[in-house]
């Protein structure tokens, strides 16, 4: 039997205000626990208990970053190291970062960054599971480092050529370096999405755990959750080793990891990169390591940028976060020849551009109903209009208040702008073009046909 | 103005706008289901019509009328 819902009449439109408040990205609320079945019982996990803990963003786009691309120059590391520091904020909302050590190139980077004198991101290194490597953390003075340990048999057995107990021994003993070094250990727990949990990950980690127990809380060692080849999937139900809430709620129950000795680091080779890092942030990670723009390893690791808007949905509040720098990153990114798809979120060319002609209508009626949230405000990045045959009159009406500059009541109707828009629909129906027009071809038209408004906004901006 | 001054000028405009002959207009003719305006071709009869009879019409309701006659009433009372 079905129930019948009424229609609820209303005079005033129900916005839906609190979870979209236009001046953020909207909110990710809640109303119950996430829950999953693990060894035969119910396990919740509750995201208001996870908004309680201290969850960072941690970044790597000087280490899997420039596995994807050539180098960035030590100049290049030092500015986006330094955009990076004013996007994240006074909280350090980006927490980390970290550095391969291995070049002369590499280490001047590192040493430059940090005479930036910013608190955040701190700067963390990355090493092989190799004894000798630690002569480049201490020279280095950093504090913590990572170190690959592979865990699946795939990389143990035909990467390594070891068998479990050789792996295990031989990473207990460069871990144990790190302690007598003074240097806090971050074991990556490479291809840890295929591994056997219970013949390898968990006897690991268990020792891991026992030995931190030895040092003191802030030489504790950290696990980073490799999902090296992003076999990870956050769905409930799911089985081990690809389940993301099970591995997490193996590490912090059954073996006591805090959750802020926990990162997750993922690549997007099935689509699931950045889903995959926020759902560990509620499942029991602290820290989501990412990239800028999602630029690593093969598919790239989660977006940074992508990570601080769920970051700011989640909590319902900018936390210190410069959303600003968001688009000063993507173009200097571009500057330096970096591309960025058009298409890619909060800062590709086209991403809050339309085409359609009703959806211009819709911008101009109201913004908010074609555009995510106040792109302007938040990215300096007002909703645009791609003008194509698609397009209509009211995308042309739109891109020429746009571009002039006009609000509210002085903006011009459609039938100010027919003469643009009939010189737009013959460059297709009399000329038969096949591209976009251009903003370059547009302005003219203002020019010609709106001369003493394209005057106007020529002095203004002048 | 009278009526019949206001719907020769409009007649005019529409045939100017959408290259036909004032003989094949009528009042009742919808100007999209009958005489095929286009989306631009529409807006552009509005913008005829505020030239031809120097006026300025909102948007939305000029947008609104939808046929011949209702363009020459819409207008007449503008001049009014």
């Amino acid at each position: 039997m079905t129930t019948k819902f009424e229609l609820q009449e209303t005079a005033e439109p129900n916005l839906l205000d609190e979870m979209f408040d236009y001046s953020r990205p909207p909110r990710i609320q809640f109303d119950g626990p996430l829950v999953e079945q693990i060894d035969g019982k119910q396990v919740c996990f509750d995201p208001a208990e996870a908004l309680q803990r201290d969850l960072v963003v941690t970044d790597t786009t000087f280490r899997d970053g420039q596995q994807a691309r050539p180098p960035y120059t030590v100049e290049q590391q030092v500015k986006l190291f330094d955009m990076m520091a004013k996007l994240g904020g006074p909280n350090g909302v980006i927490r980390q970062t970290e550095f391969f050590l291995y070049t002369a190139n590499d280490r001047k980077a590192l040493d430059d960054c940090r005479a930036l004198g910013h608190k955040f991101p701190e700067v963390t290194s990355w090493i092989r599971a190799d004894k000798g490597d630690f002569r480049l953390v201490k020279e280095a003075e950093v504090k913590e480092t990572g170190m690959l340990t592979p865990s699946s048999d795939y990389h143990i057995f035909y990467k390594l050529k070891k068998d479990r107990r050789k792996a295990f021994d031989d990473y207990i003993e460069v871990i144990d370096a790190a302690w007598e070094a003074g240097i806090r250990p971050r074991v990556h727990l490479e291809d840890v999405t295929r591994a056997d949990f219970d013949g390898f990950v968990m006897p690991y980690v268990s020792e891991l755990k026992r030995r931190s127990e030895q040092v003191p809380a802030d030489m504790h060692v950290k696990i980073r959750l490799c999902d090296t080849m992003g076999f990870g999937v956050s769905t409930p139900g799911v089985k081990l080793p690809r389940s993301i809430p099970k591995m997490i709620h193996r590490m912090t129950h059954d073996i006591g990891i805090p959750s802020d000795c926990l990162e997750w680091h993922g690549h997007n080779d099935f689509h699931k990169v950045h889903i995959n890092g926020a759902s560990a942030w509620l499942y029991g990670c602290n820290a989501v390591n990412t990239t800028l723009f999602g630029f690593g390893e093969r598919t790239g690791n989660p977006p940074l940028e992508g990570a601080l808007i769920e970051y700011i949905a989640l909590h319902g509040d900018l936390c210190g976060i410069d959303t600003r720098m968001i688009q000063e990153l993507a173009d200097y990114m571009a500057s330096i020849g970096v591309d960025i798809a058009h298409n890619y979120p909060f800062v590709g060319r086209d991403f809050n551009t339309t085409r359609a002609g009703i959806h211009a209508g819709g911008l101009r009626a109201d913004e908010r109903i074609y555009n995510i949230f106040d792109t302007t405000e938040l990215f300096g990045r007002p909703p645009r209009v791609s003008i194509t045959d698609k397009s209509g009159v009211d995308g042309v009406a739109l891109w020429v208040n746009n571009f002039l500059g006009l609000e509210g009541d002085q903006k011009l109707s459609k039938i100010k702008v027919h003469k643009v828009a009939r010189w737009v629909m013959d460059q297709y129906e009399v000329h038969s073009r096949m591209s976009a027009i251009t903003d370059e071809e547009l302005e003219e038209q203002v020019k010609e046909h709106l001369s003493d408004l394209y005057a106007a906004r020529i002095k203004k901006a002048s | 103005m009278d009526r019949d001054d206001v719907k020769a000028r409009v007649y005019k405009v529409i045939a100017n706008v959408l290259k036909i002959d004032t003989g094949q207009i009528e009042e009742s003719h919808s100007f999209s289901a009958d005489l095929g305006a286009e989306s631009v071709q529409s807006v552009e009869l509005m913008a005829g019509f505020e030239e031809e009879f120097d006026i300025e019409m909102d948007e939305d309701e000029a947008l609104g009328v939808q046929d011949v006659g209702g363009a020459i009433d819409f207008i007449g009372k503008h001049l009014d």
